[in-house]
């Protein structure tokens, strides 16, 4: 389902980000641009089968986060590949590309097509999105006048409408207000049991050890444990 | 709206030949002849051949490299008084002395420092190469009579002839021929074989579909089904976030160009004067078009840029932001031919069947502005200054395109500069259209297409190669 191979992903830090013609050939003339190499990603390769819920933890800056960009297509490896095979549906940042000055409405539609929806779908899902974000008369407002509860509750529900093939999380389980937390983590729950590949980021091992049945232990752009979750779990604790 | 490759591919067949057989009917003046025309500068020193009395004559040799002779100009003077008697205008045959046309005149109605025009209504045939003539004659007498301008020869032209001597001036004259253009000759050959290679390609498609092989022309059609719901999201969030909010709202696309011409008019038409026949619709062509150019690109510029968030959080082509913006000032400029129509009627400008091929100046300007706004919205990712400097070319882009002043004011030795600049080319075709309503000549066509695709593919294969920094850098 998804493949990884030799993936490393290197960014190049500048002291000072460079970010005008003139500074950049001054700089060029005077031989002051130093680059500083970064590896975020060192040659890491895995699979991960169809069905599996994969977890996957370490410490800040072990770079989780470029992983999972690097599998949903928004950051291409420097070196090696990750092909992924069946729709994926990244829930990177809730809400992504929602525009203030339009209503709920047009907001559903609008972040419905970013997340690669067809329009179709949406409109079948349109009263199933209305009814699970609880917003009632307020979707016909402009959502710069919604609060923020509000606003992940209807970026939350747009991005969990779907059954996609692969899912990929990196902690957004819960918003909201106490009630619609626990709707969400069940929703949550819901989308990971149901045959759905999904590559999930926390840092609560409890919600780990419950839900995946493989765990991958990044550290410092390597992988350091790959495995079952009891065993890596038990291992990243100590 | 499904329909399925086989079915798009018949509908694209069908179109294929709608348009050729339409395009042929519109432009079938322009593509059978092409225009000569041979036109005299009156730019230095004139002088008057004296006045044409009795017994003389002033005989101007020509040779035109066309195959019709459709009317003749001269430059003539009447020493600013009423002049009795005629004057006699033949064009004749120097090599067999035949009068080929003749042509009599009273001499009150010759303008005075202006052009008789003598238009052939029965144009000489198969002049090509030939040695003419246009030779004067007149019954005036001396204090009473008409003359015409001439001036120094500098070129190696062929020379006035007066009373049969040869003198070192030319007449001032201009000449206007028609010739057979190979485009109209072998239209139905090139219409005919540019459809087999459409269709063939279509079937290559249809064959490569079926077989799952994967091929350029079914990734942009996938590609294009794919992304048409975005696109046409990002499309109406930017039309209707545009507006929202203002009093006027969506008539502010009429309002905006017609103001600009309406202050532009009255800069133009007062302070400089300007004698562009047909000024308020010359100058809302080039304010309409060279608007959207504005907009479009430097709307672009910004759209990866000012969607950073957005691509570092969801994956989707690049090449959307870009293009979507382009697409939504698109609607834009549509809107903007409204106020264009509206002054096109209020000015009596004729509407003719020519007015059907503006959609193909549209799409090539669409074309090209999407090439640019590639290009720029990948020099920002990498150089803020992109912005800073755009606004500065563009305002000389603009300045160094016809859109307020004729074309006749730029000297000759500049004029390949104005060749080479695109827009120049776009607005010049919708002039030509809208204002005489007939078709452009062919290559006019071939010009501005090939500046659209060349510009799609350098900006195109720019941000293709460049993509993938591009989350590193915003």
């Amino acid at each position: 389902m998804i493949n990884v191979e030799n993936v490393s992903m290197r960014f190049f830090i500048t002291q000072d980000k460079i970010q005008s013609l003139k500074e950049y050939v001054i700089k060029f003339l005077t031989r002051q641009i130093k680059y500083e190499e970064f590896w975020a990603l060192k040659d890491m390769s895995f699979e991960v089968n169809k069905g599996e819920v994969v977890g996957i933890i370490g410490r800040n800056g072990a770079g989780k986060s470029t992983l999972l960009k690097v599998i949903s297509g928004i950051l291409r490896p420097t070196i090696g590949s990750s092909i992924c095979k069946g729709n994926v549906v990244p829930m990177l940042e809730l809400g992504s590309g929602f525009d203030h000055d339009l209503t709920g409405r047009e907001n559903i539609f609008l972040n419905g097509a970013i997340l690669g929806y067809a329009k179709n779908f949406l409109e079948d899902k349109y009263e199933e999105i209305l009814e699970f974000s609880e917003l009632g008369r307020f979707i016909e407002v402009p959502i710069r006048n919604y609060s923020s509860g509000m606003l992940m509750r209807l970026a939350f529900s747009i991005a969990t409408v779907v059954n996609p093939e692969i899912l990929i999380v990196d902690e957004i389980l819960a918003v909201g207000d106490a009630n619609f937390q626990e709707k969400s983590k069940a929703r949550m729950l819901e989308l990971m049991s149901g045959g759905t590949t999904v590559l999930f980021v926390s840092h609560n091992l409890e919600e780990i050890r419950s839900m995946c049945n493989k765990v991958i232990w990044l550290d410092g752009g390597q992988v350091k444990m790959i495995g079952d979750a009891k065993g890596v779990c038990d291992e990243y604790s100590i | 709206m499904n329909i399925n490759l086989k079915q798009g591919c018949i509908l694209i067949m069908l179109a294929y030949i709608l348009i050729a057989s339409s395009f042929y009917l519109i432009a079938k003046e322009q593509l059978i002849y092409s225009v000569v025309s041979k036109e005299m500068s009156t730019s230095e020193q004139l002088l008057p051949v004296g006045e044409i009395v009795e017994g003389m004559t002033v005989v101007q040799p020509f040779i035109l490299n066309a195959d019709t002779l459709e009317s003749v100009s001269l430059y003539t003077a009447t020493y600013d008084r009423m002049n009795v008697g005629e004057l006699t205008v033949q064009i004749i045959d120097l090599s067999t002395t035949f009068v080929l046309r003749e042509k009599v005149f009273d001499l009150t109605s010759i303008p005075n420092s202006g052009l008789l025009e003598i238009s052939l209504e029965n144009p000489i045939q198969d002049v090509n190469g030939k040695l003419l003539a246009i030779k004067l004659t007149s019954n005036g007498e001396k204090g009473n009579a008409v003359t015409v301008w001439q001036k120094n020869d500098l070129s190696q032209g062929q020379t006035l002839l007066i009373n049969g001597y040869p003198t070192d001036k030319i007449l001032c004259f201009s000449l206007i021929g028609r010739s057979l253009s190979w485009v109209g000759q072998y239209y139905f050959h090139l219409a005919l074989l540019t459809g087999i290679s459409l269709g063939s390609y279509l079937l290559r498609l249809m064959m490569a579909k079926k077989k799952g092989q994967i091929c350029l022309g079914l990734r942009v059609i996938d590609a294009f089904v794919k992304y048409r719901f975005l696109l046409s999201q990002l499309i109406s969030r930017d039309f209707k976030t545009k507006y929202r909010r203002s009093v006027l709202g969506i008539f502010w696309s009429f309002f905006n160009p017609l103001l600009t011409m309406t202050v532009q008019y009255i800069v133009f038409s007062t302070l400089f004067k300007t004698d562009i026949p047909n000024f308020p619709v010359y100058l809302l062509i080039g304010i309409v078009f060279f608007s959207f150019f504005l907009e479009s690109t430097s709307m672009s510029l910004m759209s990866i840029v000012g969607n950073a968030n957005l691509i570092t959080k969801v994956y989707m082509p690049k090449y959307i932001y870009p293009v979507s913006r382009v697409l939504s000032s698109s609607i834009n400029f549509l809107l903007a031919m409204i106020p264009l129509l509206i002054v096109v009627v209020f000015t009596k400008t004729p509407f003719t069947s020519a007015y059907l091929l503006l959609p193909f100046i549209i799409v090539c300007l669409v074309v090209f502005c999407m090439g640019m706004g590639m290009l720029l919205s990948a020099a920002m990712v990498y150089f803020r200054d992109t912005q800073f400097i755009w606004s500065v070319l563009s305002m000389l882009w603009m300045y160094s395109t016809p859109i307020f002043y004729p074309v006749s004011i730029i000297p000759e030795k500049f004029m390949l500069l104005y060749k080479i600049n695109p827009l120049y080319h776009f607005i010049d075709f919708s002039r030509v259209v809208i204002m005489q309503g007939v078709s452009p000549e062919p290559q006019a066509y071939l010009i501005c297409a090939a500046y659209a695709v060349i510009m799609l593919l350098i900006g195109g294969l720019i941000f293709n190669t460049t993509q993938n920094g591009f989350v590193m850098h915003i």
